[in-house]
């Protein structure tokens, strides 16, 4: 059977976040000694490899990039193809006149205990089971990574660190010089070249972006350069947006202006290239509002979520994520790409897409989905696009559901009592039924269904952000009863969407509106040195999101 | 404003407070750097956070390294960087010049000379250092001996001798057979390839191109002799045409057909190169390689590879240039009119393998106008030691050509400047004079940093330089080995004219700019603590 590879790229820390919980979340949906094969076909986005002992790797098909200072104890190129060098040993074997070698190393960062027991070849087995302080102790993405990369995964941007304020990596057109030096035009241009050229049947790109920094400039160049050398394959952008930004207490009311002000900024030139450029591009974030300041988070049933914490907002948009894209994924839809998924939903130039997602999608123990489904009041999902409430006309719309088995179906005729009413009760799978179900709850939308039996897998290292009533099985316990405190929730059903509604127009309409209040020449870092921007480009690029709001207008078209 | 009326001392304060901090800035980042120049300075290992491993005595490496906290350091840091931007060396001398130069004027402005005045002696000393600088080159033969000279100069600055004079070789013989009469060298048509194999002195020139793929497919030949190269960009492989809707409108069989159509098109594509290859080669020992910058998809290679003809597909865009350059022949972007001439020759086209790496060589090219630099080591860390040295020995090589002169090294350009401003600042008349004695003093850094770096002692050093420079109507330098003076020219150390003159262009700027700063400001509002 032919594989159709997806290259997925990561631009920025949030990004990598969300990235390093959905590659966690696959590892730990990963069946190694099953006799049926696994629904998901797990080569669309990993890669098998050889080490130069001739050991086999699987790893992500993926190249993210960070700034210096965030990997904490990850080291760049990984230990999985050689291990790590000792430096007494390298420093014995470097040729040059005795004493004349000088050391400078930074402080060691100390392993925390989740990557000790993962190091551990005793206690590595255990890991998903044992609780750890996420919460408290994750600094940064690589404190909860499971997954192990590909010594060109990672890539680290010199110039800029951190989390440091002399130097932000704050402005669209940091981004896109930085594009343009060696480092990223040259060698991790090649990169992606080295990971197509491999492919046999490349279908696309999957991209995650920090839009509202300069990781939105580096996402843009990128993106031209992928339009430029690989002009028909797909590209899915994702910008996501955390549900909080540090500096809102952390500094003088004027700077936080300013900071606002900046991002947003960031956010409406990067929706001006991803529109531009992409075949299909997805805002997410887990808050309501997301210009300027981070309004409060969205609200998810039987999820009790800090919407402060990176850690915590990243795994539901990394659930959301793995559902989303898992049409293309399967193995029964080998004939079905993610450049079919982008034609059909950005119909009429409506290049920006909504998403939602339902999480945890919780059945009683027993119950079966057509009386879940009948007796559920109010919207299917939550939508986790920013200031984009979705309503109930979706024009088209894309929505799996994972964890469903068909046993859960409904009652066999024999016990199934006043069930036979329901006109739903003919349906035979759960896609039947969610396809009749949707075509109740909503007016004058084209409907597509896909659907997986595998429940998604949210062990640790995902943070324990299910409340009690969720039983270790995902099940929603019976009335009074709840979970105990030491116990993780394991499984979990969830459905998500991708919708093409009219209000992704309001969406672009309030983004324009809040950028076009901003006075430009006032952000010094727009217009000195990247020295990108000048005002016409900016004008141009608010027209731009304007013109692309109209898209959304015509109420008559279907 | 109200503040500075009353008091008229937080003025005068706050100008020298910027100074200071300006200065001393300067000064640390000089501290840091002040080891590593000349071939006699020391390896730096850097050990990151999590365990990794970099080994370097560039500058530039260095400050890209570096987490610069200071906004005036991160600045002179810049400047540096993009001193070897430009030139490809001289980063470390631009900081130790600058970080001098204020530390000097430093001397004079504590007594009250005004920073204006300083920089106005600056000025004059800049000039009359170039006019030095002009009448010290040295006009060359560009030659393989003077290439390899000032090659080596720059590389055993950066990597152990035996390792620099490996790398000398291969990248002077690199430039040289690219390098066509009069025309200015193009340094992208000397593609770099790493392998991480073997040790860093098996790093050798290709007389051609090494691509970092291989084919993929089994059947295919892994190695041909006389072969036929046809460079393209033309796509090779299916792909669906975006307007059909995947989730309705379509049966399986209606797609079959639609793809089966779509397909056949593919097909005629690659049926036209087989054609040309069946009327080219067959009957002969030749053979055909096609090389794609577009995919090939694995239907398209079993047809190509069933005829013995090897296919390499998503070739880097800078490698159809290369290899036209390499093989001739011209890249071609439609398939219509195929014809012999299009295509280019290599003598032995193969490919190696190491883990999961693939390496194509395309060799024994008839004039091969682009080549390849084949960098080994048995890790990543050396690997990236002599990329970074690699690039900066082809830059000096390729300024040399383009200079067409030299300039004596070892200090000896330092040296005889200092000498002749010591002169011309007496001619000049009024404080500026001061400013002069201040460059003529900062320049001397360089052998004084030489000699230390070397074990010997800087005063003395400097005693006997200018001693020996007052008798020699030469331009005398630092022999490093003995500690004595000696004529440059005579062991064959040169520097580039170019990295010297841009030297000292951008420091004497820097200084002077860093110099009249008499309030740091921070993000649009004035911050007191600076």
């Amino acid at each position: 059977m032919e594989t159709k590879g997806i290259l997925t790229l990561q631009f920025g820390h949030y990004s990598n976040c969300i990235g390093t919980h959905w590659w966690n979340i696959q590892e730990a949906g990963f069946e190694y000694n099953s006799s049926d094969p696994s629904e998901i076909n797990h080569d669309v986005l990993y890669r098998e490899g050889l080490t130069e002992k001739n050991q086999v790797t699987y790893t992500p098909r993926l190249l993210l990039v960070d700034l210096k200072g965030s990997l904490r104890t990850l080291s760049e190129r990984g230990d999985l193809y050689e291990p790590l060098p000792d430096p007494c040993k390298e420093k014995s074997r470097v040729e040059w006149q005795p004493g004349h070698v000088e050391v400078q190393s930074t402080s060691q960062y100390e392993k925390n205990q989740f990557h000790k027991d993962l190091e551990d070849p005793e206690k590595a087995e255990q890991v998903a089971k044992m609780t750890y302080d996420f919460d408290k102790g994750v600094q940064v993405w690589s404190d909860f990574l499971y997954a192990r990369f590909h010594p060109r995964t990672v890539n680290i941007v010199r110039e800029y660190e951190h989390c440091n304020e002399n130097t932000p990596f704050d402005a669209f057109p940091l981004g896109t010089s930085l594009w343009r030096t060696p480092a990223f035009e040259e060698d991790f241009a090649d990169k992606i070249r080295n990971y197509v050229e491999e492919c046999d049947h490349f279908q696309g790109f999957h991209m995650l972006s920090d839009s509202f920094t300069a990781f939105g400039g580096l996402a843009s160049g990128c993106l031209e350069h992928l339009r430029d050398e690989y002009d028909r394959k797909s590209i899915l952008v994702f910008p996501v947006i955390p549900s909080h930004f540090p500096t809102t207490n952390d500094c003088t009311t004027a700077q936080s202006v300013i900071n606002d002000s900046v991002r947003t900024v960031n956010l409406a030139l990067s929706f001006n290239q991803f529109a531009t450029h992409s075949s299909m591009f997805v805002p997410l974030s887990t808050s309501t509002r997301s210009w300027r300041q981070a309004g409060p988070g969205r609200n998810f049933q039987y999820i009790d979520y800090d919407a402060i914490s990176p850690y915590n907002t990243s795994a539901i948009l990394a659930t959301a994520l793995e559902t989303l894209t898992m049409k293309h994924r399967l193995r029964a839809s080998s004939n079905f790409c993610l450049s079919d998924l982008a034609a059909d939903l950005t119909l009429h130039g409506r290049k920006a897409v909504a998403a939602s997602l339902r999480l945890p999608f919780a059945m009683r123990t027993g119950e079966t989905l057509l009386d879940n489904l009948d007796q559920w009041q109010g919207p299917l999902t939550v939508a986790i696009t920013p200031n984009c409430e979705i309503g109930n006309a979706r024009m088209m719309q894309h929505v799996c559901i994972r964890g469903i088995p068909t046993t859960r179906l409904k009652k066999p005729v024999e016990k199934a009592g006043s069930q036979r009413e329901l006109p739903a009760y003919k349906c035979c799978t759960v896609q039947e039924m969610f396809q009749m179900y949707l075509s109740f709850v909503t007016d004058a939308t084209a409907s597509h269904v896909t659907t997986v039996n595998k429940p998604i897998n949210v062990r640790a290292p995902f943070p324990r952000i299910f409340d009690a009533k969720i039983g270790a099985n995902g099940d929603l316990l019976p009335e009074g009863s709840s979970r105990y405190d030491n116990t993780a929730v394991e499984k979990i059903a969830t459905v998500s969407g991708l919708h093409n509604c009219s209000e992704i127009g309001d969406m672009l309409e309030s983004l324009h509106t809040e950028t076009r209040r901003i006075r430009i020449p006032r952000l010094h870092q727009f217009t000195n040195e990247g020295g990108g921007l000048e005002r016409d480009d900016f004008e141009e690029c608010l027209d731009n999101l304007f013109a692309l709001r109209e898209n959304y207008e015509d109420n008559y078209v279907i | 404003m109200a503040i500075s009326l009353l008091n008229p001392k937080a003025e005068v304060a706050r100008a020298a407070q910027a100074l200071a901090i300006n200065i001393s800035a300067a000064k640390g980042i000089q501290d840091v750097m002040k080891s590593n120049l000349g071939p006699k300075g020391t390896v730096k290992m850097l050990v990151s956070g999590a365990g990794d491993i970099k080994i370097t005595k560039d500058g530039n490496v260095l400050l890209h390294e570096m987490q610069i906290q200071h906004p005036t350091a991160s600045l002179i840091a810049r400047a540096s960087t993009a001193q070897d931007d430009m030139t490809g060396d001289g980063t470390t001398s631009t900081v130790l010049l600058i970080g001098e130069l204020l530390k000097q004027a430093d001397i004079y402005v504590a007594e009250g000379l005004h920073p204006r005045i300083l920089t106005e002696g600056f000025d004059k000393a800049r000039e009359k250092a170039l006019e030095v600088l002009e009448k010290i080159k040295i006009p060359v033969e560009i030659n393989k001996e003077t290439l390899t000279d000032v090659c080596s100069t720059s590389l055993r600055t950066k990597v152990h001798p035996k390792l620099a004079d490996v790398l000398t070789d291969v990248c002077v013989d690199a430039i040289l057979s690219i390098k066509q009469d009069d025309k200015p060298v193009d340094l992208f048509m000397v593609e770099l390839m790493e392998m991480q194999h073997k040790t860093e002195t098996d790093t050798q020139l290709v007389k051609g191109l090494v691509l970092d793929h291989g084919t993929r497919h089994p059947d295919m030949p892994k190695s041909l002799k006389n072969c036929y190269i046809l460079t393209c960009n033309v796509s090779m492989e299916y792909e669906k045409s975006e307007v059909n809707s995947g989730f309705f409108y379509k049966t399986a069989e209606e797609r079959e057909k639609l793809v089966s159509a779509e397909r056949e098109f593919i097909v005629q594509r690659v049926q036209k190169v087989i054609n040309l290859k069946k009327q080219l080669c067959d009957g002969t020992d030749k053979t055909f390689v096609v090389i794609n910058q577009k995919g090939i998809d694995p239907m398209s290679l079993d047809m190509l590879a069933k005829e013995g003809i090897m296919a390499l597909r998503r070739a880097k865009r800078r490698n159809m240039e290369r290899l036209a350059l390499a093989c001739g022949g011209v890249a071609m972007n439609s398939l219509d009119d195929l014809q012999e001439s299009s295509l280019g020759y290599a003598g032995h086209v193969y490919e190696h393998v190491l883990g999961e790496n693939k390496y194509t060589f395309v060799e024994d090219c008839r004039h091969p106008q682009s080549v390849t630099i084949l960098m080994k080591g048995p890790n990543k860390h050396t690997l990236q030691q002599i990329k970074d040295a690699v690039r900066d020995g082809l830059r000096a090589v390729n300024n040399t050509i383009q200079d067409k002169c030299l300039i004596p090294g070892a200090g000896a350009f330092e040296v005889t400047a200092n000498k002749e401003l010591l002169a011309f600042k007496d001619t000049i008349k009024g404080k500026a004079r001061l400013g002069v004695a201040a460059y003529a003093e900062a320049l001397l850094v360089i052998p004084k940093t030489l000699a230390v770096n070397s074990g010997y002692d800087a005063q003395d050093t400097i005693v006997k330089l200018q001693e020996q420079s007052r008798l020699s109507a030469e331009p005398i330098g630092l022999d490093l080995a003995s500690g004595e003076a000696i004529n440059p020219k005579d062991r064959g150390i040169f520097d580039n004219y170019l990295v010297k003159k841009q030297i000292i262009n951008s420091c004497s700027i820097i200084a002077s700019n860093l110099l009249l700063v008499d309030e740091i400001m921070r993000a649009g509002m004035s911050s007191l603590k600076g």
